[in-house]
C-alpha cells in the first residue's frame, strides 16, 4: 500500500514536472527576450538571444518620446481595476440573482443572455464606438471601464454554476432568522463566495489587462493608450521591449494570484479530504 | 378598473399621478419625474431620432464644401437607442399601473398606505431579484443588445463598399441575403468553414476542459506538496496577455523560428508549420496553442469549484468503504460536470468564436477554393475579412445573421437539453 | 475577507491616484488642443520614423518660431501613424494635416477626407515633376482635381555588404566594364552569384534573400514583363476592374522570382525574413536583402552593433557600418524569358513604388493655417532636413539634385518611369492578400520538390493560371460584394 502511494506520488509529480514545463517555457523564453541586447527575435540562436543587457529595462521607462510605456502602464491599471471591481459585483449580483429566485422572466433572460453571447463581439463594434461618439467618450477611460463592466453579466453562468452548489438550507435557515434578502446577500452569500469572488475578479481584471481591440478604438491619443494597445504599435525591430512590456503586465496579474490564491482554494484547506 | 376611482384613473393618464393623490407623494413625484424627462426627451430629441431611424438621413454632406450632411450609421443608432428608450418607459408606466392597482386595494380593504421608505425596502426585499438585476440589464443593454440590434439591422442596409459615409446608406430589405445566396463560391466557402468551425469548437472546448478539470485533480491531490507553487505556473502562462503569447508563438513556428533552427541543426527539412501547405499541421497547432492560452482558466475554475464540494459526501463515502476511483467516478465527476456545463457552453461559444488565435497565427492569407478565406480560418474570421478587411459592413452583417442564427439554435438546444438548465437544484 | 478587502482597498487607492492623475493629464491635452485665445492648433499627424529621428519636433519647432506671430501653433497630432481619418476626421478626433503614403491618402481622397489642393498655393509646385503629383490627382465629376502635395519617393531599395563583394569581381563580375559588379545592375547575374554564393558556402551562406511573399518588394517580376496593378481607360483614368498581375508575360517572369527563390531559404516564404533582413545582413550570412529607403538606418544600427560587438567604439563602428552598407536601386535589366540562369536578351525592371505626402484633413476648421503649414513643411529647408534626417529621396527637384547620389537616382528613376506607382484609388487595399498567398505559394514552390511534394508550378502555364486566379481573387474581393 505505502509503495504504491509512493510511486503514484512520483508519478503526480513527474507530471506536475512536464505541465509546468510546458506553461513556463515560453513564458521563460519571453524573460529572456526582454534581456535581449539586440531588439529583434529573429537573430537568436534558436530559443535564445545571443547576448543579454538591461537596457531594454531601462529604455522602456526612460524613453517615452515615441512609446510612453509608463503612461500605458497607468492607464491599463486604471481601467483594469475600476472594471475589475465593478465588473465583479454587477457579474456576483446577476449570478447569484439567477441561482437564488425564481421570477417570470428568468429563463427568459437566461436563454437570451446565451444568445446574445453567440453573436461575434467585433461586429458590434463600430456600434460602440458610435455610442462613445454620441455620448463624448472617445479619449476618456472611463468609456472602456463602462463597456468592459456593462459587458461582465453576460458571462454569469461560471459563477451562477457555483452558486448552484450552495445548499437552499442555508438561506433558509436565515430567511426563518428573519434576514432580508440583501442581507442574506452580504451576510450569507458573499462568505460562502471567497473562490469564485476571486475568480471572477481575477478573471475580470485580466481581460482589460490583456484586450486591445476595443482600447484601440476608443483611445485615440497616444499617450492614453493601454499597454496592449502600445506593444502592438511598437516597431517591428521592437521585440525585446515588446516582450518586456508584456513581462511588466504580467506582473500584476501574477502578484494578485499570490495574493489572493489562499481564497481560491479556501474550501479545499478547511476540511481536507480524509481518506 | 372601477368606476368609483378617479385617483387610479389619473395614472392610466399620467404616470404616478395617481400614486399622488393617494399620498405617495415621493413615489408619484418619481414616476412623474420619469414621465417629463421623458417628454422633454422626445420633444428636444426623440421625434427627430425616430424620423430618423426610418429615413437614413435625407442631406448628403460634402467635406469638401463644409457642409454637414446627414450621418446615415448615427441615425441608426440614434433611432435604435430611441425605441430602447421607449421601451424603459413603456416598462415603467406598467409597472406604475400594477402599483396604483396594489395601493387601490389596499385603500379598499382600509389597510393604511405605506410610507416611501417602507414601500422601498419591501420593495429591495420582495424584488430582490429586480434591484439585482437593473444595473446588468441596463448595462447589457445599451453595450450589448443595441450594438447586436444595429448589426442585425445593417445587414438590411447597403453600408460597406463604396456607400460609406458621408455618402447615405438606405435600406434594401434582404437584397444582401439574396446576392450571398446567389454568389456560389460563398455558399461552399461557408459550409466549408463551418465544419471546421465546428470541429474546432468541439475539440478545442474538450481539451480545455479536460486540461484545466485534469490539472485541478492533479493539484488536488494529497500528496502534492506545495500546491501554490505549481499552480503558479499556469498562472504564469494566463498572466502573459493572449495577443503576446500568440505572437510568440507564431514566432516560434515560423520559418526563421527556433523550431526551424534545431531541425535544421540537426540536418532536417525545415517545416512549414504555418504557412500555405500547412493545412491540419496548423491546424493542430491552432488547437494547441490555444490550450496554453486556455487551460490556466479552465484549472482556476475547476479549482475553485472542487473547493466547494461537500465535503462530508467523501467522510460518508469514505466511511462506506468506497474506493478512490469510484469517489471520483460517482462524487467528482458528476458535481463537477453539473456545475460546469453552463460553462461547457460558454466556453464553446467562446471557441466558436475565437477571433485571436487563427487571426495572429496565420492571418491574411486566401486560399483557391475560398472566397476570400484559407482552410484554417473560422466563420468570425471570414468574418473579418469580408467586412473589415473588405469593407463590406452589410454583407458582413447578413453573413454574421445567418451564422448567429444558427450557433444560437445549436447551443441553445444544447442548454435547454443540459442537466444544469432542467434540474438546477440538484446538488442543493 | 478582511485580506480580500485590504488587497482590493490597496488597489483601489493606487489606482484611484494614478487615475486622477492620467485624467489630469487627458483633460489638459484636450483644453490646450482646444484653446479659445485666438490662437489657431493645428494638429499634425507624422509617421513614426519622423518622430523617432527627431524631424517632426524639429519641424513643429522651426514652424511654432516662423508663425509666432500670425497665432499658428502645429502640434504633434499624438495618434497612431496609420489611424483612420474616416473613422475619426468626421468627429473631429483627427488630425489637421496627415502625411502618407499615397494609396492611403488618395482612398481618403475618394469619399472627400481630404480637401483638394489648389497647386500654386505650395511654392514647391514648380520643383515637383508631374509624375509624382499624378499620384494624388482625382477625379471628381469628370473634373481633375489634386488631393496632397507630394513629399518623397519610395521604392524598394537592395540594402548590400560592399565589404563582401568577391575579390575578383572586376574580372570575373563586370562583363560590361563599367566599374560596377554586373550582379548590382542585372537580375540574372545577381542570381548567379547567389548561386554561387550559396553552394561555395555549402549553404551557410545566401546571396540575395528578399521577402518573397511581400508584393511591394516583388513586384518587378510583373511589371518589368508588362504586369501592372490597375489598368487605365481611354481617359486615363484607373479602372479597377482591369486587373493586370497577370497580363504580358508576368508569368515568365513569376517562374524567375521561383528560380531565384531556390537559391534563398524558406525564410523567404513568411515573414521571417522582413525582420530578421536587418541583422543576417549585418552579420553576413546575407550578402543583400531589399527593403525600403526608410529603413537604411535599421540595417545600418544593426551592422554597427556587429563591429561593437568586435570590440570598436561607438563612432568607430558607426563610421564603418556607413562605410560598408550598400544602398542602392534593384537591378536595372531582367531577363526578358525570365530564365535567371542565361544571360539572353533583357528587359528593363519596373519595380513598384509609392509617393508620400501631405494631405489636409476636410474636417480642419482652419483651411488657411493648414496651407500655410504645408506650405512650410514642403519648404526645400524643410525637405532638405528631412532628407539628411530620415534618407528620403524628395520629390523636390531641387533637393534631390543638392543631395545627389542615390536620391538624386530615385528622383530620376521616377521620371524616366522604372517606378510605377501604387495606384491611388480606394481598391488598391484589396490587392495586398491576394497577392502575399500567390507569391508565398511561389516561393515555396520552389522548395517543394526538395520535400517530395508535387510542384505546383513548373511551367508558364500552370503559373498563368495562377495570376488569373490571383487576379480573380482580387477582382471578387473588389467587385462581387458590391452593391
Amino acid at each position: 500500500m505505502k509503495k504504491e502511494r509512493l510511486s503514484e506520488a512520483i508519478i503526480t509529480h513527474i507530471i506536475l514536472i512536464a505541465v509546468s514545463f510546458i506553461f513556463f517555457f515560453p513564458v521563460l523564453w519571453l524573460v529572456l527576450a526582454s534581456f535581449s541586447a539586440s531588439g529583434s527575435i529573429y537573430d537568436y540562436e534558436g530559443f535564445f538571444p545571443k547576448s543579454y543587457s538591461l537596457s531594454t529595462y531601462i529604455k522602456l521607462f526612460s524613453d517615452t518620446q515615441m512609446y510612453d510605456y509608463p503612461s500605458w502602464l497607468r492607464n491599463t491599471l486604471f481601467i483594469a481595476v475600476f472594471s475589475c471591481v465593478l465588473s465583479t459585483v454587477l457579474v456576483i449580483l446577476t449570478a447569484y440573482t439567477m441561482s437564488r429566485f425564481r421570477f417570470k422572466m428568468r429563463k427568459t433572460l437566461m436563454k437570451s443572455t446565451l444568445v446574445l453571447s453567440m453573436f461575434p463581439s467585433f461586429m458590434g463594434m463600430t456600434a460602440v464606438y458610435l455610442i462613445m461618439i454620441n455620448f463624448n467618450l472617445i479619449n476618456n477611460l472611463w468609456s472602456l471601464i463602462l463597456v468592459y463592466s456593462a459587458g461582465a453579466p453576460m458571462g454569469y453562468l461560471v459563477q451562477k454554476g457555483y452558486f448552484d452548489t450552495i445548499s437552499n438550507s442555508i438561506y433558509e435557515a436565515a430567511r426563518i432568522d428573519g434576514a432580508s434578502n440583501p442581507t442574506i446577500f452580504w451576510k450569507v452569500t458573499m462568505p460562502l463566495s471567497k473562490p469564485i469572488l476571486v475568480y471572477t475578479a481575477l478573471t475580470s481584471f485580466a481581460w482589460p489587462w490583456s484586450d486591445f481591440i476595443l482600447p484601440n478604438m476608443l483611445l485615440k491619443n497616444r499617450d492614453l493608450w493601454t499597454v496592449a494597445v502600445g506593444l502592438t504599435h511598437l516597431g517591428e525591430t521592437e521585440f525585446s521591449r515588446f516582450a518586456a512590456g508584456a513581462i511588466f503586465i504580467a506582473v500584476p496579474i501574477v502578484i494578485l494570484y499570490f495574493s489572493l490564491s489562499r481564497f481560491l482554494v479556501a474550501g479545499v484547506s478547511d476540511g481536507a479530504v480524509k481518506q | 378598473m372601477k368606476s368609483n376611482n378617479i385617483k387610479t384613473k389619473c395614472s392610466y393618464l399620467v404616470m404616478g399621478l395617481g400614486q399622488f393623490l393617494y399620498g405617495q407623494r415621493i413615489k408619484g413625484l418619481l414616476y412623474m419625474a420619469v414621465l417629463v424627462s421623458y417628454l422633454w426627451y422626445l420633444f428636444t430629441a426623440g421625434i427627430s431620432d425616430i424620423t430618423g431611424f426610418f429615413t437614413l438621413g435625407t442631406v448628403e454632406g460634402d467635406p469638401w464644401l463644409g457642409t454637414a450632411g446627414d450621418d446615415s450609421i448615427i441615425m441608426m443608432l440614434r433611432g435604435i437607442l430611441s425605441f430602447l428608450i421607449l421601451i424603459a418607459v413603456v416598462v415603467f408606466y406598467l409597472s406604475n399601473i400594477k402599483d396604483i392597482k396594489n395601493t387601490e386595494k389596499l385603500v379598499e380593504q382600509g389597510k393604511p398606505v405605506p410610507g416611501f421608505y417602507a414601500a422601498l425596502l419591501s420593495f429591495v426585499d420582495k424584488k430582490f431579484y429586480v434591484v439585482a438585476l437593473f444595473f446588468p440589464v441596463i448595462g447589457v443593454a445599451v453595450f450589448n443588445v443595441l450594438p447586436i440590434i444595429f448589426m442585425i439591422l445593417i445587414a438590411f442596409t447597403n453600408y460597406g463598399g463604396d456607400i460609406v459615409p458621408p455618402k447615405l446608406v438606405d435600406w434594401i430589405g434582404f437584397g444582401n441575403f439574396k446576392q450571398i445566396l446567389s454568389l456560389s463560391g460563398i455558399k461552399e466557402t461557408f459550409v466549408r468553414i463551418l465544419g471546421w468551425n465546428i470541429v474546432w469548437a468541439v475539440l478545442a472546448t474538450a481539451i480545455n476542459y479536460f486540461g484545466g478539470l485534469f490539472l485541478a485533480l492533479l493539484l488536488n491531490k494529497k500528496c502534492v506538496k506545495g500546491k501554490t507553487f505549481w499552480r503558479a505556473f499556469p498562472i504564469l502562462a494566463y498572466a502573459v496577455p493572449g495577443f503576446i503569447t500568440l505572437l510568440g508563438f507564431k514566432f516560434m513556428f515560423s520559418y526563421g523560428g527556433p523550431i526551424n533552427f534545431y531541425l535544421k541543426a540537426f540536418g532536417l527539412q525545415a517545416v512549414g508549420f504555418l504557412d500555405i501547405d500547412a493545412g491540419w499541421k496548423a491546424r493542430i497547432i491552432g488547437l494547441l496553442v490555444n490550450a496554453w492560452i486556455s487551460i490556466p482558466t479552465s484549472m482556476l475554475l475547476a479549482t475553485g469549484i472542487l473547493s466547494n464540494m461537500n465535503n462530508e459526501l467523501y467522510e460518508a463515502a469514505s466511511l462506506d468503504g468506497a474506493g478512490r476511483w469510484k469517489q471520483f467516478t460517482k462524487l467528482t465527476l458528476p458535481f463537477v460536470v453539473f456545475s460546469t456545463t453552463p460553462t461547457l457552453i460558454t466556453s464553446f461559444v467562446g471557441n466558436f468564436n475565437n477571433f485571436g488565435v487563427f487571426y495572429f497565427l496565420r492571418g491574411g492569407l486566401y486560399l483557391d477554393d475560398y472566397f476570400l478565406a484559407s482552410d484554417t480560418d473560422l466563420l468570425i474570421n471570414w468574418l473579418y475579412n469580408l467586412s473589415i478587411d473588405n469593407n463590406y459592413y452589410g454583407i458582413g452583417a447578413a453573413v454574421s445573421l445567418i451564422i448567429f442564427i444558427i450557433t444560437s439554435v445549436i447551443s441553445l438546444t444544447a442548454y435547454v437539453n443540459s442537466s444544469a438548465f432542467k434540474k438546477e437544484d440538484t446538488f442543493r | 475577507m478582511k485580506c480580500i478587502n485590504k488587497a482590493i482597498s490597496l488597489l483601489l487607492i493606487t489606482s484611484m491616484c494614478l487615475g486622477l492623475t492620467a485624467c489630469g493629464n487627458g483633460s489638459s491635452k484636450a483644453a490646450e488642443a482646444e484653446s479659445g485665445d485666438g490662437v489657431i492648433t493645428l494638429r499634425i499627424l507624422e509617421n513614426d520614423t519622423a518622430k523617432a529621428e527627431g524631424y517632426l519636433d524639429e519641424l513643429i519647432n522651426a514652424f511654432n518660431e516662423a508663425y509666432k506671430d500670425k497665432g499658428i501653433v502645429a502640434v504633434d497630432a499624438n495618434m497612431d501613424e496609420y489611424s483612420n481619418l474616416a473613422e475619426n476626421g468626421p468627429y473631429g478626433y483627427g488630425p489637421d494635416v496627415l502625411y502618407q503614403a499615397n494609396d492611403k491618402l488618395m482612398t481618403y481622397a475618394e469619399d472627400k477626407h481630404i480637401l483638394a489642393i489648389n497647386k500654386e498655393d505650395f511654392e514647391c509646385s514648380q520643383y515637383i515633376p508631374d509624375e509624382a503629383w499624378d499620384a494624388f490627382a482625382i477625379s471628381v465629376d469628370g473634373k481633375q482635381y489634386t488631393c496632397a502635395v507630394p513629399v518623397n519617393v519610395q521604392e524598394p531599395m537592395l540594402f548590400y555588404r560592399k565589404d563582401m563583394l568577391p575579390d575578383n569581381w572586376e574580372a570575373d563580375w563586370d562583363k560590361d566594364g563599367d566599374s560596377t559588379p554586373d550582379f548590382l545592375q542585372n537580375w540574372s547575374s545577381l542570381y548567379q552569384y547567389s548561386q554561387q554564393i550559396y553552394s561555395s558556402s555549402n549553404g551557410e551562406k545566401y546571396g540575395l534573400v528578399a521577402a518573397c511573399n511581400d508584393l511591394y518588394m516583388m513586384a518587378e517580376f510583373m511589371f518589368s514583363y508588362g504586369g501592372y496593378v490597375f489598368g487605365k481607360d481611354g481617359n486615363g483614368v484607373l479602372n479597377s476592374e482591369d486587373i493586370g498581375f497577370g497580363k504580358g508575360a508576368s508569368a515568365k517572369g513569376m517562374l524567375g522570382l521561383r528560380q531565384f527563390a531556390g537559391v534563398m531559404n524558406e525564410e523567404c516564404i513568411d515573414d521571417s525574413i522582413g525582420q530578421n533582413r536587418y541583422s543576417k545582413v549585418a552579420d553576413g550570412t546575407y550578402f543583400c536583402s531589399i527593403s525600403t529607403p526608410d529603413t537604411y538606418v535599421l540595417f545600418h544600427d544593426r551592422l554597427a552593433d556587429v563591429y561593437k560587438e568586435e570590440g570598436l567604439s561607438e563612432a568607430e563602428a558607426s563610421d564603418k557600418a556607413t562605410e560598408n552598407l550598400g544602398m542602392i536601386e534593384l537591378p536595372r535589366t531582367m531577363p526578358a524569358d525570365g530564365n535567371l540562369s542565361e544571360n539572353g536578351d533583357t528587359v528593363d525592371t519596373v519595380v513598384m513604388g509609392g509617393v508620400n505626402g501631405y494631405g489636409i484633413s476636410a474636417y480642419t476648421e482652419h483651411r488657411e493655417a493648414c496651407i500655410e503649414f504645408v506650405n512650410f513643411a514642403t519648404s526645400k529647408e524643410m525637405i532638405k532636413k528631412r532628407a539628411e534626417i530620415l534618407g528620403i529621396a524628395p520629390t523636390r527637384s531641387d533637393v534631390a539634385e543638392e543631395i545627389g547620389g542615390v536620391t538624386e537616382m530615385i528622383f530620376g528613376s521616377l521620371n524616366e518611369g522604372h517606378i510605377a506607382l501604387m495606384p491611388s484609388i480606394k481598391a488598391v487595399d484589396q490587392i495586398w492578400d491576394p497577392m502575399r498567398t500567390l507569391l508565398s505559394d511561389v516561393a515555396k514552390d520552389a522548395f517543394r520538390e526538395n520535400k517530395g511534394e508535387a510542384v505546383k508550378y513548373a511551367d508558364e502555364a500552370s503559373m498563368q493560371e495562377a495570376l488569373d486566379k490571383a487576379s480573380q481573387s482580387i477582382y471578387d474581393a473588389i467587385y462581387t460584394l458590391s452593391n
